[in-house]
């Protein structure tokens, strides 16, 4: 009885998949994924290389249809369009392997995110219309303020591909908080860095939380995972294996049988 | 950005005296041709500058772009007697239509496909323009375009013509540089360096692409309408493939993403041909040659490839 009373008060998830399946020839990259995501929490996922993370993150932001099951952001279906409409529903990403604009400055690459914020055209832009100057004075306003909220404002104007790899990453956060999503997805944003500039990324993370961000974080830092993550789900060869909080998955049989395998140290903390 | 602005208002500061300076001192109606072809040139690369150098597509077929301006004009001019005035939005109406049916399916391909798509196109039209006699005149073309005027001016003064064609390229810079500058050369821009990135940012590029794709077919329609009405005879030889991968090879020399620089490589080629009439039967080779070297050595080209290794030498300080 209790059980739907409470249920008219809980927010709705954010997030939410069904069952969710995607194969690539032989390989099945995730076999009936269903997990939810409540609004301004944060959810880890973990597994193996190879277990499927990105492709999960690719399949939610559209990259690759499903072969099955449906995804809902706020009661919405979201599964089956266009990689550049989620954005404007609120779903934006980092990438495993860095993908900036290399060639356009740090600032620039910021204000490529906020495309979708901004409305000016081409004939806007090339007569110069006072509303089109104003907001690409305002737009550059809030880049930079962006660049200063992940600690590289002091880089606005070098070529992102210059850029030390840690800083990359920040600039990738960045730019992708410059959409305003309600949803962030970060795949494996630690990776390659050191441990002070990863302990100033978990210290990022929160900040972005505090902003009402509702997150998805894949990492395979642990230490990370296990400090900032409310939630975490394990993925282990495309199924999942495990889901709770991060007490629970460390006390998690299963997963220390899937982690552990047959090495000694434990790979929860490799790569 | 604050350098970046003062080089550019430095290129102006050369630019706008060489050109008006040009028109006054230069008496000979030969030499003021040369520099208005080096105009129509300019136009036909800026134009493929967006597509290839910004937005990072190729286009092999580009001439036909020409060639139907220039087409489209002499046919409403000759056959309709239409005015050139008239028949100018025409010809941009007609040249974007096409450019969009074209487009639509073309920019699906990407790389080499695209370049063989495009190619492909180009060859079409070439074909069309040689073969649909009665109505482009065959492979003699045609004659007796008017030529233009305005009022009391007549631009078959070479000097008028001259200043005509540099004020809409300076028109036409002013634009590319805006839009670049822009959300939308932003945009642009990002689809080069990864277009996957652009799209999860909410880049619809696949509209953006054929837009611009547009543009820079409006941009070789208006470089063929004032072709036409300059030399006021065309036939399908000035449109052909040899035409295209002259306009890569400009883009490419001038430093693909460079505006300026697309006014140095137009300005490179057109004179080249001028001083080595030796290479006249060798042309494709020089070309061929130009191109190799410069992909090579300078993937982004000439200004741009300079650029990098300035900019390397700056940033090794971080
Ligand atoms: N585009 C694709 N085409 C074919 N197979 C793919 C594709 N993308 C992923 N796979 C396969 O799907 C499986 C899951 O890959 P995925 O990249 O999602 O793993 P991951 O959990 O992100 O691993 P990692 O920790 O190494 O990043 C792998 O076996 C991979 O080879
Ligand atoms: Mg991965």
């Amino acid at each position: 009885m209790s059980a739907p009373c409470l249920n008219r008060f809980e927010k709705p998830p954010l997030l939410r998949a069904d069952s969710i399946s995607k194969a690539f020839g032989g390989v099945q990259a995730l076999l009936n994924v269903s997990f939810e995501v409540s609004e301004g929490t944060i959810l880890g996922i973990i597994g193996p290389n190879g277990a499927g993370k990105t492709t999960l993150f690719n399949v939610i932001t559209s990259a690759y249809p499903p072969d099955s099951g449906q995804l809902f952001l706020d009661r919405k279906k979201i599964q089956n369009r266009k990689v550049h409409e989620l954005v404007r529903l609120g779903i934006a990403r980092t990438f495993q392997n860095v993908e900036l604009f290399e060639n356009m400055t740090a600032l620039e690459n910021v204000m490529v995110g906020q495309y979708t914020q901004t409305r000016c055209g081409i004939f806007a832009a090339a007569a110069r219309l006072p509303w089109a100057v104003a907001e690409e004075k305002q737009a550059r306003e809030e880049a930079m303020a962006l660049l200063s909220f992940v600690g590289i404002a002091q880089y606005a104007e070098n070529r992102s591909g210059n850029l030390p790899f840690g800083w990359q990453r920040l600039l990738e956060i960045a730019r992708a908080l410059a959409a305003k999503p309600r949803l962030l997805l970060l795949d494996e944003p630690a990776a390659g860095l050191n441990a002070v500039e990863t302990r100033r990324l978990g210290n990022l993370i929160e900040r972005i939380r505090h902003q009402g961000v509702t997150i998805l974080l894949v990492e395979h830092d642990m230490n990370l995972t296990m400090t900032i993550c409310d939630r975490i789900i394990v993925l282990n060869y495309g199924k999942i294996l495990a889901h709770g909080t991060p007490e629970e998955i460390q006390s998690n049989p299963a997963v220390m049988a899937a982690y552990l395998g047959t090495s000694e140290v434990s790979p929860l903390i490799y790569d | 950005m604050k350098p970046e602005c003062f080089k550019n208002r430095l290129y102006y500061g050369i630019f706008l005296p060489v050109i008006a300076v040009s028109g006054f001192v230069i008496d000979s109606p030969y030499y003021l041709q040369v520099l208005t072809f080096i105009g129509i040139n300019t136009l036909l690369t800026i134009g493929l500058n967006m597509l290839m150098g910004y937005a990072g597509q190729i286009s092999l077929g580009h001439a036909a772009f020409y060639g139907i301006g220039a087409y489209t004009t002499t046919i409403l001019t000759v056959h309709f007697d239409f005015s050139p005035w008239a028949a100018l939005p025409c010809t941009l109406v007609v040249t974007g239509m096409v450019a969009f049916l074209v487009g639509l399916p073309m920019l699906k391909l990407t790389g080499y496909y695209l370049g063989m798509g495009t190619l492909g196109f180009g060859m079409i039209v070439y074909v069309l323009f040689r073969e649909w006699s009665h109505v482009t005149g065959g492979s003699s073309g045609m004659v007796g375009i008017p030529s233009l005027s305005l009022g009391p001016v007549s631009f078959s003064d070479s000097r008028n013509y001259f200043y005509l064609v540099w004020m809409i390229v300076l028109v036409c810079i002013v634009f590319c540089q805006r839009l670049i500058q822009s959300r939308v050369g932003r945009a642009l821009r990002s689809i080069s360096d990864s277009e996957n990135a652009a799209k999860a940012l909410g880049v619809d590029t696949k509209d953006l692409k054929l837009k611009i794709f547009i543009l820079s077919a409006l941009f070789a329609a208006m470089a063929g309408f004032l072709y036409a009405h300059l030399v006021t005879f065309i036939s399908p030889g000035s449109f052909d493939f040899m035409v295209s991968i002259r306009m890569v090879t400009m883009v490419v020399i001038g430093g693909m993403a460079s505006i300026w620089g697309a006014l140095l490589g137009a300005s490179v080629l057109t004179l080249l041909p001028e001083c080595l009439h030796a290479f006249a039967d060798f042309e494709m080779v020089v070309y061929g040659l130009i191109l190799m070297l410069i992909m090579i050595f300078m993937p982004r080209g000439l200004t741009r490839g300079l650029m990098d290794i300035y900019e390397r030498s700056v940033s090794k300080q971080i």
